[in-house]
């Protein structure tokens, strides 16, 4: 547990500012990006080169640039100005999203774009919520414990440190969490909205234990980050830097420590070397020119759907089916997380559009239950859709013309959960190449997705729990709606390469300098929103490859040791 | 301005709320943007003239505006198809939202001059209304597309370009944008000086 007390808050501010000073590195404005960050050029051979300036990309970056790697960045999306570019606005946020062309199918096709896709440096997690849940000790070996799922090659206590380091860094704020593995948060819990008054109460009121957080918006004294003004818009990018991303967490000390952020740089196929089977660079395109960075280690980190699709665009004579895809792996258990939302009305007004949309969660319902008839579980937290999003979830109820617009009138009355439902993860929920071409000549991605049996039990179950929650408050109406949420998988790590794609470090087991450091790696999901844990595992493999020395990541060629004799 | 919204349709139910009053509250990327809204609407120009009326209607019925002033629906969807702006997936039994569109628009016509001898723009409302309504209550195909999926498009483009305004924010009590100022009274039944009361909360949806 973290010790409370001031002292203690003084030493732990050192300890992360030691470690990461991004947040006294505040404001990062164009002219310090354009004038003071590192450019490398094409033929440099740099330490690593990632794709993918988000989650992964970036506390990768950060951590490597610490150690004196050279880096670059290759993001697809722009360098954020937050305060040129963000809007307090729903509609006019919509270049937040990753909205290129993307096609969905299957028995349950998942919308994709503002619901679970970003662009830009800091990724998706400039959109994202805020919740940075850890996932439980149970979620790393799924298939021992509950014959579903599968097992990871590491666990939970492999991870704890950098859960540790992370709820420090961006940092989360929270009531003392007594699931999974208990632990407390650095920052005390924020108030707490209408929303989360009405979850708080009538968990209460019906026995189930609710917490306030774990939200990464700092409260209390951080670097430069501004204090949260409560004004709702957190899923439209923070205007305030109070809400964590990797813009204002990781990329200031990336950049400080000469990591070089190239944004509008869309990757469009990794190079491997056919005579020596090691990665040699990835080939971009900016500003419609195409062009190649050379590196010695490159990291793909570009999210579930794009970095499958990179690596499948990446054939050659030795990876004919996709790099990597030896084992018919690459995109293969894709997984999204069941999240229904059920609205409740009351006759006070709850005007949930006030305070964060994350507030409130429990993870009561998180395990395996033996006396319910599916394995696994969820999470329950508070969402407060803006009016667009609303209105969304009352048309799904069939609502249209007048009948819609008579009942958005009564907008201020609704307090709105949302849960999170460990789908599992299953071959045939994939992301293949499609026909269709971006505008860049590259196939899109195909995005196929279908429920299983367990999955559609889990989601009647939250459903109830959270009417059952909303009605115990008080409401004398309640509707639900049916939605998914984030993504992870698809490209998953194992034990060996022929049920994953990378290993425990995140290294592919096909290319040795190559790796991939994003969510795309995550055999289960959990019941967990997946910000922290991608977090987390990249900066596990940034330290296995700082302590493995730069050179050691190479496997010898025949060629260099007979040079060497 | 306020929409005409009658009161059995839940209008009048925030009197004074007026979001754009407090404009001089918001920042200045947020605000030029909002006030672009209404301003002068953008020029149509991905659909042609005909198109134009019967999606102008379509999209009136979608979010039952009727009389003036009204948000120009046509004029914002218009200018996202023109910029190819979508919500970044589609349906693989669609084509893009544009061809959809420009599909939509050339049915529901046919299907309102069938029904009614009569084409889908100069239809009366009710004839409009029963024209939409028999798409969305259709299970399987209409005209080739899956009614659902082309139902769920509509009602997307519909929803976002009505509710993005800010006499529709009026309309349901939400003060618009937030920052920098924020909000200082949170909880069940707190306001802030800016926003209204409900004056009829026993309203039941």
């Amino acid at each position: 547990m973290r010790s409370q007390n001031p002292l203690g808050t003084v030493n732990a501010l050192r300890s992360v500012r030691a470690r990461n000073e991004s947040a006294w590195l505040l404001p990062v404005s164009s002219p310090d990006v354009a004038e003071r960050m590192r450019s490398y050029a094409d033929d440099d051979e740099v330490d690593l080169v990632i794709v993918g300036c988000g989650a992964g990309g970036s506390t990768l970056a950060q951590r490597l640039a610490r150690q004196g790697w050279s880096i670059v960045v290759l993001e697809a999306g722009p360098f954020w100005e937050p305060e040129r570019d963000w809007v307090s606005d729903e509609a006019g946020s919509h270049h937040l999203y990753w909205t290129e062309p993307r096609v969905i199918d299957g028995e349950d096709p998942v919308p994709l774009g503002s619901n679970n896709s970003g662009r830009g440096v800091g990724g998706s997690m400039v959109h994202f919520a805020g919740y940075a849940p850890r996932f439980h000790p149970s979620d790393f070996q799924t298939e021992t414990l509950d014959g579903v799922g599968a097992d990871w090659p590491l666990d939970y206590e492999d991870l704890r440190p950098y859960y540790e380091d992370m709820e420090e860094e961006l940092p989360v704020a929270g009531q003392d969490w007594p699931w999974g593995e208990p632990h407390s948060y650095p920052h005390s819990p924020h108030p707490v909205g209408g929303n989360g008054e009405v979850f708080l109460r009538g968990a209460e009121n019906c026995g189930i234990e609710a917490r306030v957080g774990p939200v990464a918006i700092s409260n209390g004294r951080f670097g430069h980050r501004r204090h949260c003004i409560y004004r709702g818009f957190c899923l439209q990018g923070c205007k305030v830097d109070a809400k964590a991303s990797p813009l204002i967490t990781h990329v200031p000390d990336a950049i400080a420590h000469g990591a070089e952020i190239r944004a509008n740089s869309t990757a469009i196929r990794v190079d491997v070397d056919a005579r020596t089977g090691l990665a040699r660079g990835v080939h971009f395109v900016q500003g419609g020119v195409e062009r190649f960075q050379r590196a010695r280690i490159v990291a793909v980190a570009a999210y579930s759907i794009e970095t499958p699709r990179l690596l499948l665009n990446s054939s050659s004579p030795r990876f004919p089916e996709g790099l990597c895809n030896d084992f018919d792996l690459v995109g293969r258990y894709l997984m999204v997380q069941g999240a229904p939302q059920t609205g409740g009305r009351f006759e006070d007004e709850v005007r949930m559009y006030k305070a964060p949309p994350p507030e409130v969660s429990s993870e009561q319902f998180y395990e395996t239950d033996p006396s319910k008839p599916y394995k696994r579980g969820f999470s329950i937290q508070t969402v407060s859709p803006l009016p667009i999003t609303w209105a969304e979830h009352v048309a799904a109820q069939g609502h249209w013309g007048r009948e819609l617009r008579r009942r958005m009138t009564d907008y201020v009355h609704w307090a709105c959960l949302g849960a999170l439902c460990e789908f599992l993860p299953l071959p045939g929920n994939r992301v293949t190449l499609d026909a269709e071409k971006d505008r860049r000549g590259m196939p899109v991605a195909h995005v196929t997705y279908s429920r299983g049996g367990n999955d559609k039990r889990l989601m009647k179950a939250a459903q109830e729990t959270m009417e059952q929650i909303l009605r115990a408050a008080g409401a004398a109406e309640v509707m639900t709606i049916e939605r998914y949420a984030h993504l992870v998988g698809g490209a998953r790590m194992a034990a060996d390469q022929e049920h994953g794609v990378v290993d425990a470090d995140c290294r592919t087991f096909a290319v040795p300098n190559l790796f991939l450091t994003d969510g795309s790696v995550l055999p289960t999901q959990g019941s967990a929103n997946p910000a922290l844990t991608i977090m987390a595992l990249a900066a596990r493999t940034a330290a296995r490859l700082a302590a493995g020395a730069r050179q050691g990541v190479r496997r010898p060629t025949e060629a260099s040791v007979q040079q060497s004799e | 301005m306020t929409l005409p919204l009658p009161e059995h349709d839940g209008g009048g139910r925030f009197p004074g709320q007026r979001s754009l009053e407090q404009r001089d509250h918001w920042d200045e990327a947020t605000s030029s943007l909002i006030l672009s809204r209404v301003g002068r609407p953008p020029d149509v120009c991905f659909f042609n003239a005909e198109e134009e009326g019967i999606a102008s209607a379509m999209l009136d019925q979608l979010v039952g505006q009727e009389g003036e002033p009204r948000v120009p629906l046509v004029n914002v969807v218009d200018a996202r198809l023109a910029a190819g702006e979508t919500d970044g997936w589609r349906y693989a039994d669609l084509p893009e939202d544009g061809e959809v569109w420009r599909r939509s628009v050339r049915y529901i016509d046919e299907d309102s001059r069938e029904r009614y001898g009569v084409g889908f723009a100069k239809a009366t409302p009710a004839q409009q209304e029963a024209v939409l309504e028999a798409v969305h209550g259709l299970e399987g195909q209409w005209h080739g597309m899956p009614a659902g999926h082309v139902w769920n498009l509509w009602l997307r483009y519909a929803c976002t370009a009505f509710y993005a305004h800010p006499w529709a924010w009026d309309e349901i009590g939400f003060p618009g944008p937030a920052y920098p100022r924020g909000y200082s009274n949170l909880g069940v039944g707190r306001r802030e000086h800016f926003e209204v009361r409900d004056a009829r909360p026993g309203e039941q949806a």
